[in-house]
């Protein structure tokens, strides 16, 4: 089975989701190639190159940064030349702008959000969550001969070790580029804390309840010397600015310490965390999901351990 | 004083009452008095025309018992003395004051142009004479009296109740209003003394001029008359005072009569009318949607939005602040206060629709005014729906349907907090408020060991309609478990509905979101319309008063008790074997919903005795009971209480810890069970008291029995 | 102006799950349903949109079975003109709603597109660029503010980590929508009824093509060995956890 990666790549970085598909890759078959489009493909070349890499395809393109009709275009002419049997790209903002659209129009097999693939003879199986992540499921894909997987962040460790990949240059024609990138805009003011740096992060959720209650523990991160993080709803509803957020949408943290107040565990946030040293998780549902990814966990009100808390710190 | 000699009584008691006066002045005087009375007239007539501009009409049933209560009400004064007997008592004095005085004047208006003239019948001398003076003297001291304890209590004692201070800033049309309600308030006050004033010199100065010897039968008037003569002050000069007086006091009065329509002396009849038109189930049943409602029409968005009785009820109000101090959330800080929200829709009513519109004075308000803006969301969303204003005012006015209808057309707009919205949208979605799958429902029978049988398959004597809290909240589980126990323990035969049941929705329609409420009732009347029961038990004084109450309206009408009235039944007949064994010193909470709503006061408090508890009674219990905050959907929303004020939960276990030495603050709601039990802990008495529910208690006993 | 807003009733699993006879889905019984929440923001941007335009209409469009309808009367109550069903079963992969919905897409030749990013019950992410790539339009996905030009539109593309890209997209176009775009409006439940009166108008299906996807079994996850749960109330679950960071923080 031939598989081809998308890496994926912003101001001139690739993002680990790219290795981590490499390591993905290596389950399925023995070709695996990495795409790389890009203004300059050769800058960014190295850091595609580990173990597990057959081939680094060099596709040029005009736009400097990532436009989804560059990639679709681009990538169907790839996959035109290349013929791969596998197409994986990760589950994230800059994929959704094109991979659903590139199998629609090619008419591939497709799954997202897979976080384990096997194979099982000629056959690829694929497992994804269905319902809320409440339950699994095993899909193949009997009806295309090529199939286009788009990978969960964090399911595969990233693949390490120098590479000894061949370099090829695909030459791409793209017609236009109708959604072009203008610019970038920092949401987060310069003046608030990068929660990737911290050691010790104190997160919230939902159960938090009303805006008012977040000063609380604010000052309870404080004290602990913990800093702060929440789960997107806090920020949807504007209570928090987004540079706070944990999850696949927000920023990805690997602290010694989480410590989860009131988060049920939805995947998107459990996507931002998981990795983290020690998670110790509080919350009043004791089927809530974050049990699973927690190393220490209580069924408790979070008020009331916070309140005990204050009086240890 | 002279004694009454038999000389004494052979002069004619009478006097002339258009003495000195010359035919042009009696015409005068005549012309006056129809100027006066066409002026009144036509005021009453803009009142009711005003009134009329309302949408929609109550049915005014029972007419009898109508007529009954007003006279009841009015004549004893019942609504008035509540919870202030100095008030009771001081508008007892002026009201029978002036009702006396109007009556004589009214008779002798009577004398003069009617049965001397026409019937040549002439009966006001003589003993008749001395009678109605002496009445009307004492009368006219008792309202002086009466003015004076009012002058008192505002100017001196300064009351909560009657100070202008609002928790809120109003709008900026109406910003002026504190002020000049304070100041047209002791206008009043000193018109009413100025008139009994002008009254009793009028008598003063005629007998410290004629001095007619039976004139003691007046006897105020007779001692300040003597009293001027004895300073010299007789004869003519007194005469001539007496005549300017005369005018004074003439013109000026019916100068008042003529404007009661126009100041706060309309009270004297919107008043009685609010009293006589008042829904007695205001409150607790609340008038469904009109079928096809559009938009526009849904609640009060506009100021002839209001049925004619609620416009009534704004003019009605007398600002005596009874309802202020009463409230819940005024207590804590909340932008609410129901005596300012009726007077502001007073300002907009009459600003857009009344006499102050006819004449233009500001502040003014369009035609069809909307309410919000001038009234604010956050002062809708404050209010716990709790019923202490109803309860207490004395006119009738019903704040609470009011509010009620106020936020109909808020939520019509969208207008609410976004917790509040998700929670209604989570009802609709799995149609409880915890947003749980209907399948959980029953969960908390499981701990049992005993299945709870499912109504909806087999037939029972009780249907028990557990709520939303008592299901699935993990404390109030506990209760029901208890409650579960207690009834297997008495052999009564009940059933649940599991996941057939929805939430009963009488806080979805406090909230205001009235067709979600309509489809929660229609809903749940036809899932127990198809089981078979004799009654139907609820633990949740909320779904109470709605299943009770309301559920009529949407064509399910039972026999529906309370779980305190069953545990009475029970243990009064015998089939509940408890022991006076439970020697705690507790207080009990009433309930807003089961107390204030519907009256039931007595039996959690008989079952307390019957487990042999004492029972110490909260500083404001029954009628007066302080709301834990969660009523009227404010459970489902965002806080709104003043910074530094405590929630009505935390004030209302302060009061309870300051009973001093209690072992249980005892609850018979869920809701309570959850605001208290949270209370405790942050109002800082956590060890100081506990909380138990009244089902708690007699499980308790049983096993002790 | 014409904004035509896909958009989905999804299903809602409990903690309790059955699965059907061959054991590739849950069994409905288990399911409750409601409109997907990505699509109420969607809903409410293209009715602000139509809204500033002055004049226009919002259409929504959905694939489902007759009892999908309640959700999209949810979004007729809150202000949208009319309704387009294309009748279906409910296991359809994304590609195959995709196909659906463009024919009506191309019938209705509208301004703008809406979907939501995805759904809440099975979080593909794909119908709307699968929507966008069957009928070559341009495509923005994940969307947090739009500003409407003269044959094109400027948009907020939403990044991980708060990041946000400029992007500057031809229209008609199609756009997937994130949560937080706005503030979506409350329908209330006497606006859901009286949409009843509004049009939804059924439509068969086409060709739906191949499955992108086929499910050759669902389960419930094996529950890894899981967090080990500490005892006790509060107080000494507070304990316990300052000793755990002092540890682990060492």
């Amino acid at each position: 089975m031939s598989v081809l990666i998308v890496a994926e790549h912003r101001r001139g970085k690739v993002r680990p989701i790219t290795l981590e598909m490499v390591s993905a890759a290596k389950e399925l078959g023995d070709e695996t190639a990495v795409a790389v489009i890009a203004k300059d493909p050769a800058a960014i070349a190295d850091q595609v190159d580990v173990e597990g890499v057959n081939e680094i395809l060099y596709v040029k393109v005009d736009a400097e940064g990532f436009e989804n009709d560059v990639y679709r275009e681009a990538l169907e002419q790839v996959i035109s030349d290349r013929s791969p049997h596998v197409v994986l790209v990760g589950f994230s903002i800059d994929s959704m702008g094109f991979a659903p659209a590139l199998a629609a129009k090619l008419g591939l097999g497709f799954a997202s959000d897979v976080f384990a693939l096997r194979r099982d003879g000629d056959d690829l199986v694929a497992e994804r969550s269905f319902y809320g992540s409440k339950v699994n499921a095993e899909l193949d894909f009997p009806n295309t001969e090529r199939v286009l997987l788009m990978i969960r962040p964090t399911a595969w460790p990233p693949a390490e070790g120098d590479g000894a990949a061949v370099s090829a240059e695909v030459d791409v024609t793209i017609s236009a580029s109708r959604a072009r990138h203008v610019d970038f805009q920092e949401v987060a003011a310069s003046e608030d804390v990068d929660i990737t740096g911290a050691d010790f992060l104190l997160s919230v959720g939902r159960g938090v309840g009303e805006k008012e209650n977040v000063g609380q523990f604010e000052e309870l991160a404080d004290k602990m010397g913990a800093t702060l993080s929440v789960s997107r709803p806090l920020v949807d509803q504007g209570w928090m600015p987004s540079s706070r957020q944990v999850g696949q949408s927000g920023k990805t943290v690997k602290p010694k310490v989480y410590l989860a107040l009131g988060i049920s565990g939805a995947v998107q946030h459990l996507a931002g965390m998981k990795t983290s040293g020690t998670i110790i998780a509080i919350n009043t549902d004791p089927e809530a999901a974050i049990f699973n990814v927690a190393h220490y966990g209580a069924v408790a009100d979070l008020f009331e351990v916070a309140e005990e808390l204050e009086k240890l710190y | 004083m002279r004694g009454l000699t038999p000389g004494l009584l052979a002069e004619t008691a009478t006097r002339d009452t258009f003495a000195g006066l010359e035919t042009w002045q009696i015409a005068l005087w005549y012309g006056l008095i129809v100027a006066s009375v066409a002026i009144f007239v036509y005021g009453v007539l803009r009142l009711f025309l005003k009134y009329r501009r309302g949408r929609g009409h109550e049915k005014l049933g029972n007419a009898r018992e109508r007529a009954e209560r007003v006279v009841r009400v009015v004549f004893t004064h019942a609504w008035i003395r509540r919870r202030d007997s100095m008030a009771g008592l001081g508008h007892l004095l002026v009201f029978y004051g002036f009702m006396v005085l109007f009556a004589g004047t009214v008779i002798l208006a009577f004398q003069d142009d009617f049965a001397n003239p026409v019937l040549s019948f002439e009966f006001w001398h003589g003993w008749f004479y001395k009678l109605y003076s002496l009445f009307l003297d004492v009368f006219g001291a008792a309202l002086v009296v009466g003015l004076t304890f009012f002058a008192v209590k505002r100017g001196i004692l300064r009351p909560f109740r009657l100070r202008y201070w609002r928790p809120a800033e109003p709008a900026e049309p109406l910003r002026d209003q504190p002020r000049r309600y304070e100041l047209g308030d002791w206008v009043f006050l000193g018109s009413l003394f100025f008139l009994a004033l002008t009254g009793f010199l009028l008598e003063s100065f005629r007998i410290a001029a004629d001095n007619p010897s039976f004139e003691v039968w007046s006897p105020v008037g007779y001692a300040i008359g003597q009293g001027f003569r004895g300073l010299g002050f007789e004869d003519g000069a007194a005469a001539d005072a007496r005549a300017v007086n005369w005018w004074v006091h003439g013109v000026f009065a019916l100068f008042w009569v003529s404007s009661i329509p126009f100041t706060k002396a309309v009270h004297m009849l919107a008043g009685p009318a609010g009293v006589a038109a008042k829904d007695d189930r205001a409150g607790n049943r609340l008038a469904p949607l009109p079928a096809g409602a559009k938009a526009a029409d849904v609640g009060y968005a506009f100021i002839d939005s209001l049925l004619p009785k609620h416009l009534l009820d704004l003019d009605a109000c007398t600002k005596c602040g009874k309802c202020h101090a009463a409230c819940p959330a005024t207590a804590t800080g909340y932008p609410l206060s129901p005596r300012d929200l009726v007077l502001d829709l007073r300002e907009v009513a009459e600003g857009s629709m009344g006499n102050r519109a006819a004449l233009g004075i500001e502040p003014t308000f369009p035609e069809h005014a909307q309410l919000i803006g001038t009234i604010k969301p956050e002062t809708l969303w404050s209010c716990m729906q709790c019923m202490a204003c109803v309860e207490i005012c004395p006119v009738g006015i019903e704040h609470v349907p009011i509010i009620n209808q106020m936020r109909r057309a808020l939520v019509e707009k969208g207008e609410m907090d976004g917790q509040l919205q998700q929670t209604l949208e989570t009802i609709y979605t799995s149609g409880n408020s915890f947003g749980e799958t209907s399948r959980k429902r029953g969960r908390w029978t499981r701990d049992l060991d005993f299945d709870v049988k499912d109504i909806r398959k087999g037939p029972a004597e009780v249907l028990w309609f557990v709520g939303d809290y008592a299901s699935f909240d993990p404390r109030n589980q506990k209760v029901s478990r208890s409650l579960a126990q207690i009834l297997r323990r008495a052999g009564v035969d009940f059933g649940i509905l599991y996941d057939g049941e929805r939430t009963a929705g009488n806080d979805v329609r406090r909230v205001g979101e009235e067709g979600l409420y309509a489809d929660l009732a229609e809903e749940n009347v036809a899932t127990i319309s198809g089981c078979s029961f004799d009654r139907i038990l609820t633990s949740d004084p909320h779904s109470f008063n709605t299943l009770k109450n309301e559920y009529p309206q949407f064509g399910g009408e039972w026999d529906v008790v309370h779980h305190s009235q069953l545990l009475l039944e029970l243990i009064e007949s015998g089939r509940l074997r408890v022991k006076k064994g439970l020697g705690y010193r507790v207080t009990y909470h009433d309930p807003c919903t089961l107390g204030r709503y519907n009256g039931v006061y007595d039996p959690p408090r008989q079952v307390l005795e019957a487990l042999g508890a004492e029972l110490v009674e909260m500083p404001r219990n029954r009628d007066n009971s302080l709301c834990c905050g969660a009523g009227g959907g404010r459970i489902w929303m965002k806080e709104l209480k003043g910074e530094d004020s405590p929630r009505p939960s935390e004030l209302r276990i302060d009061e309870a810890v300051g009973l001093g030495d209690i072992d249980y603050f005892v609850v018979a709601c869920p809701k309570d069970v959850t605001m208290y039990e949270d209370a405790i802990k942050t109002s800082g008495h956590q060890g100081e008291i506990e909380l138990r529910e009244l089902s708690e208690l007699v499980y308790e006993s049983l096993a002790l029995a | 102006m014409k904004v035509l807003v896909a958009v989905k009733q999804v299903a809602i699993l409990g903690d309790e799950v059955e699965f059907t006879e061959d054991d590739r889905d849950v069994d409905p019984d288990y399911l409750d349903y409601a409109l997907n929440e990505w699509d109420s923001y969607a809903t409410e941007e293209a009715l602000r949109l139509v809204e500033a335009a002055g004049s226009g209409e919002v259409v929504v469009i959905s694939v489902g079975d007759e009892d999908a309808e309640d959700s999209m009367r949810r979004c007729l109550a809150m202000g949208a003109d009319r309704g387009i069903r294309v009748e279906s079963v409910r296991t359809l992969d994304p590609i195959q709603v995709a196909r659906a919905l463009a024919e009506v897409v191309r019938s209705e030749s509208p301004d703008l597109v809406f979907a939501g990013v995805q759904s809440s019950d099975s979080v593909q992410a794909a119908t709307g660029g699968a929507l966008a790539g069957l009928l070559d339009m341009p495509l923005v996905a994940v969307v947090t503010k739009i500003e409407l030009g003269d044959g094109k539109a400027t948009v907020n593309r939403e990044l991980e980590g708060g990041l946000v890209d400029v992007v500057e997209v031809d229209t008609p176009a199609v756009i997937t929508i994130q949560t937080g775009i706005n503030e979506p409006r409350y329908a209330t439940l006497r606006a859901i009824k009286q949409a009843e009166d509004k049009e939804i108008d059924v439509r068969q299906p086409g060709d739906l093509g191949p499955q992108a996807q086929r499910v050759r079994r669902m389960f419930v996850p094996p529950k890894g060995e899981g967090a080990e749960m500490l005892d006790g109330g509060a107080a000494e679950v507070a304990q316990r956890i300052k000793e755990l960071v002092e540890e682990k923080m060492a």
